[in-house]
């Protein structure tokens, strides 16, 4: 499943540097999460990255991207070429 | 012959963009303060006013860089002198929709003086005051908003001076818009935002943000949302003073003060629970609810006061006007010469 970034969101930019697939970007209103590139951080790190650092735990998984966690396995491993 | 070489964008056609100044922001990622400069950029589109009728004054201090953000005219002052700077500038230009984005220490440590008398004069600034109860941008020493005994870099051993409530200080000097918001809570913001941009008149708005670097934390009780409806009160005209998760706390009056009640306890029921006027001719009531500390009160939210009186730049634009139709307009050179002058031979 990937991340989505909610309405609560501060723009405060904290989530961009820590996301390690780079798939946060400013939208329009709020920041935005590509779920083609989020793997909630499987293959990267144990937590997910931006649910850590966001002050206001504004972002969750998205319920219209559910994935296993052997899809985001296979996801990271065809971002990072691996 | 004259022409008009400006073309104004339409304003109908700007958006939130057209107010970002796209500048680098400098403030600690995760910082509260993205958050007001978010809800500004998104309220200014709606407001109908040309982008370049807009002025953000500020000081000194992280909140006073929210100039360079935003795509208006502004002003990066002196520390503390911003409401004087903003006074001179809506005086001059009553036209300009003038804010004024300020902090805990720059509004009420070194401008307390030029911050009270602005909001006395209900001279039509908005004064945005950003209440992170501590200096952040100096890293980590207490504010007249820090609380008791808190232990910072220069109160190491806890804080004793009492604390200011920044609503309560602008009621006391004769505010007729004071209200209350929280970086955290993004719709209630907005609304507290609009408002206050819409009041004629010194409009004052204390926003609690969080500094994540020197003072995180400090509105946990306040932001989280499983707590959040038992410690905040958030106030509606003519609605009862209600709050907590069940909806069964209350605001009662007694005598001249107030206590928390429960509703089915002790016989106190809903009839009983004060309800917000925030109109009221006198502002005793909301001077009380802008002193409510937690965790003996809930700290409300909302507006504790919004009245009519007539604003500075108008009551200034009057007498000019009244003086002119007496006495003609001036010359400035026999007024210099005038009156007691003499000539040094």
């Amino acid at each position: 499943m990937a991340l989505m970034i909610t309405s609560d969101c501060i723009n405060c930019d904290v989530c961009v540097p820590e996301c390690p697939n780079e798939a946060i970007t400013q939208g329009d209103d709020i920041y935005i999460i590509d779920p083609a590139k989020c793997t909630e951080c499987v293959g990267h790190f144990d937590e997910s990255q931006c649910i850590e650092v966001c002050p206001v735990d504004c972002i969750l998984v998205d319920p219209n991207h559910t994935e296993s966690k052997d899809q985001l396995q296979a996801k990271y491993q065809s971002l990072t070429g691996g | 012959m004259m022409t008009d070489m400006t073309v104004a964008t339409p304003i109908q056609a700007l958006t939130k963009k057209d107010f970002e100044s796209g500048l680098d922001v400098r403030w600690c990622p995760g910082c509260g303060d993205y958050a007001v400069l978010s809800q500004i950029t998104k309220l200014m589109p709606k407001l109908g006013i040309p982008r370049e009728n807009y002025a953000f004054v500020s000081g000194i201090g992280c909140s006073s860089r929210f100039p360079y953000y935003v795509n208006t005219y502004g002003l990066h002052t002196i520390h503390g002198r911003a409401p004087a700077i903003a006074s001179g500038l809506k005086l001059a230009r009553p036209e300009l929709s003038v804010w004024v984005v300020t902090g805990d220490g720059d509004a009420l440590a070194i401008g307390g003086n030029h911050f009270i008398h602005a909001v006395r004069r209900n001279i039509g600034l908005k004064i945005i005051l950003l209440n992170n109860r501590i200096y952040g941008l100096t890293k980590g020493q207490y504010s007249p908003t820090s609380e008791l005994g808190k232990k910072t870099k220069t109160s190491p051993l806890g804080n004793i001076d009492q604390p200011f409530s920044p609503v309560a200080l602008a009621l006391g000097a004769g505010a007729t818009f004071a209200a209350r918001a929280i970086d955290s809570d993004q719709a209630m913001m907005a609304a507290i935002l609009e408002r206050a941009a819409k009041h004629e008149g010194t409009a004052f708005v204390e926003i609690l943000q969080n500094c994540v670097v020197f003072n995180d934390g400090a509105f946990d009780m306040l932001s989280d949302k499983t707590m959040r409806d038992d410690t905040r009160l958030m106030m509606e005209h003519g609605k009862p003073l209600i709050f907590g998760k069940e909806r069964n706390k209350g605001i009662r009056l007694r005598g001249m003060d107030m206590e928390v009640v429960t509703i089915g306890e002790n016989g106190v029921t809903a009839a009983d629970i004060l309800v917000h006027d925030e109109n009221a001719a006198h502002s005793g009531l909301a001077f009380s609810l802008g002193q409510f500390e937690s965790p003996d009160f809930p700290v409300p939210f909302g507006v504790f006061r919004d009245v009519d009186k007539p604003s500075y730049e108008s009551l200034s634009k009057q007498l000019a006007e009244s003086a002119r139709a007496a006495k003609g307009r001036g010359d400035l050179q026999r007024l210099l010469n005038s009156g007691e002058t003499w000539t040094i031979e």
